[in-house]
Order: structure tokens, then C-alpha cells, then sequence
């Protein structure tokens, strides 16, 4: 991809971030946000398990314990991301917080999908495969999240570490 | 690469207090290449948990993605954690280990 094409959907503009999706993409979006929602509540999925990664990987008993410090707020933060987004949809802008939650949310979905997919890095598009409609989905939600990161690359405050 | 300076006689450190330093920050967090996130979604979240510029974030996100991994950032374990919590917010593949 080009970083020279014209943004399909996110372009900055005076200090927020236009949205420039069609309707159908925007419910589309509408809908994949409810349908994460219903995943993430019911807890059950393997395919969310990239969303809870380990952080000890050499110590069970720490992991476990970090698993349940932090499990509640994960999900919280990603039911907040699906709330802005689904609040935001059909919205001409969005500050740089709604873009954030719009971000979090593109990600986490890429992540439940790719796992779903099992996708590798070597993976080619073949249209004529039957999980062609999830990797085309997939690819789309990519594109979304690139541009939402370049939007959100002009709202980052000045670098702070060397 | 550079040797570094020659060596010059110095006094000689404080071990005892260094030690000490060493064992308050003896955590690394590690960032684990995987093919579903993208390059530049994870250059920005460098940028955006750290501080890192963009240079040094995409030399970091570099690392990841042609070695496999990146130390992103160290500490003591409560800030390691916090670390590997914001990464694992944004969905990247973090750890984190007593440093060797």
C-alpha cells in the first residue's frame, strides 16, 4: 500500500479526524463492534485468546496471578473501545480519544480474526478459498487501521525517551 | 563495531551500592513478532506507551519483526508489569523476564 493514496477512511483536519466511510462500511463496522461485544461477554471463544496473551511465560503460578489481576480490565478496556465506536459510527469527526478507542478496536478485531484464520505470515489471498470473505475482511480492517494510525501519529505528543 | 573508549585506571565502584541498583531493576519486557499485527500499528504503539521517537520505534518494531523479538523496555517488576499490561491493552505479544 502507498502511503501516497488518498485515505478512504480517516483524514485529519483541523485538530480532528474526519471519517470518511460510506453508510454500508460504517454499519458494517456497526455490526462487527456488536458482535466482538457478544464474544468478548461470553468469554468462551479460543479464538480471543491473542487478546489475553501470557506475560510469564517460564512461571505459571506468576502468570495465573497476573491473569486475574489484569483480565477484568482488559475486557473493560475493550467494551469501552467497542461503546465509543458504536457511539462514534455514523459521527463527520472524532477527537483523538474516539480515534484511539476506533484503533483499539481494529486491532482487537484483526487479532480475533487472524486467529480464527490462523494466519501466517506467508499467507497469500486466494479468492476462490472458502475463508476468502474472513481474509478480505481482514485485509480491509488492516487498511482501516493503517490509516488510523497515521491519523493518530499527528496527535502524539512530542517523543519523550531517546 | 566500536570497542568503546580505552580503559583508564578509576576508582573503584561501589559494589555493594550497585547491586543494590541491579536488583530494583532486574526485569525486561520482551515484544514477540506475530504475522497478524500490523508493522506500523506497532512502530505507533512504541511511540504512544514509551516515548520512543519514531526512528527508534521503528528500529525496535525492525528488530521484532526480522529477529523475532524486542527488549521494549526494563524495570523493576511492578513497572514491567504495568509495561507488559499497556502492550497486552493494545494487543501486542509481550513477556517479560528477570534480566540475564
Amino acid at each position: 500500500m502507498l502511503g501516497s493514496e488518498k485515505p478512504v477512511a480517516f483524514e485529519c483536519s483541523r485538530g480532528r479526524v474526519k471519517i470518511l466511510l460510506g453508510e454500508e462500511e460504517r454499519e458494517l463496522i456497526t455490526n462487527l463492534a456488536g458482535q466482538f461485544r457478544s464474544v468478548l461477554t461470553e468469554d468462551t471463544s479460543p479464538d480471543l485468546r491473542r487478546l489475553y496473551p501470557t506475560a510469564y511465560p517460564d512461571d505459571a503460578d506468576k502468570d495465573s496471578e497476573y491473569a486475574s489481576l489484569v483480565h477484568e480490565d482488559l475486557l473493560r478496556s475493550r467494551l469501552d473501545a467497542v461503546e465509543t465506536v458504536e457511539a462514534t459510527a455514523q459521527a463527520y469527526s472524532i477527537d483523538a480519544d474516539e480515534l484511539a478507542a476506533w484503533m483499539g478496536l481494529l486491532s482487537s478485531l484483526r487479532l480475533l480474526l487472524g486467529t480464527r484464520l490462523d494466519i501466517s505470515e506467508e499467507d497469500g489471498f486466494d479468492p476462490d478459498a472458502p475463508d476468502a470473505p474472513t481474509r478480505a475482511l481482514l485485509a480491509w480492517l488492516g487498511l482501516l487501521l493503517e490509516e488510523s494510525v497515521a491519523a493518530a501519529a499527528a496527535h502524539l505528543p512530542p517523543h519523550t525517551h531517546q | 563495531m566500536s570497542p568503546g573508549p580505552t580503559p583508564v585506571e578509576v576508582d573503584k565502584p561501589d559494589l555493594g551500592h550497585d547491586e543494590e541498583i541491579d536488583l530494583e531493576r532486574p526485569w525486561i519486557v520482551l515484544v514477540w513478532n506475530d504475522p497478524i499485527n500490523l508493522m506500523s500499528y506497532v512502530s505507533f504503539v512504541f511511540q504512544k506507551l514509551f516515548g520512543y521517537s519514531a526512528d527508534k520505534a521503528d528500529e525496535l518494531m525492525l528488530d521484532v519483526h526480522r529477529k523475532g523479538r524486542a527488549v521494549v523496555s526494563n524495570g523493576n517488576r511492578e513497572k514491567a508489569e504495568l509495561d507488559v499490561f499497556r502492550l497486552h491493552e493494545h494487543g501486542l505479544w509481550a513477556t517479560m523476564q528477570k534480566d540475564s
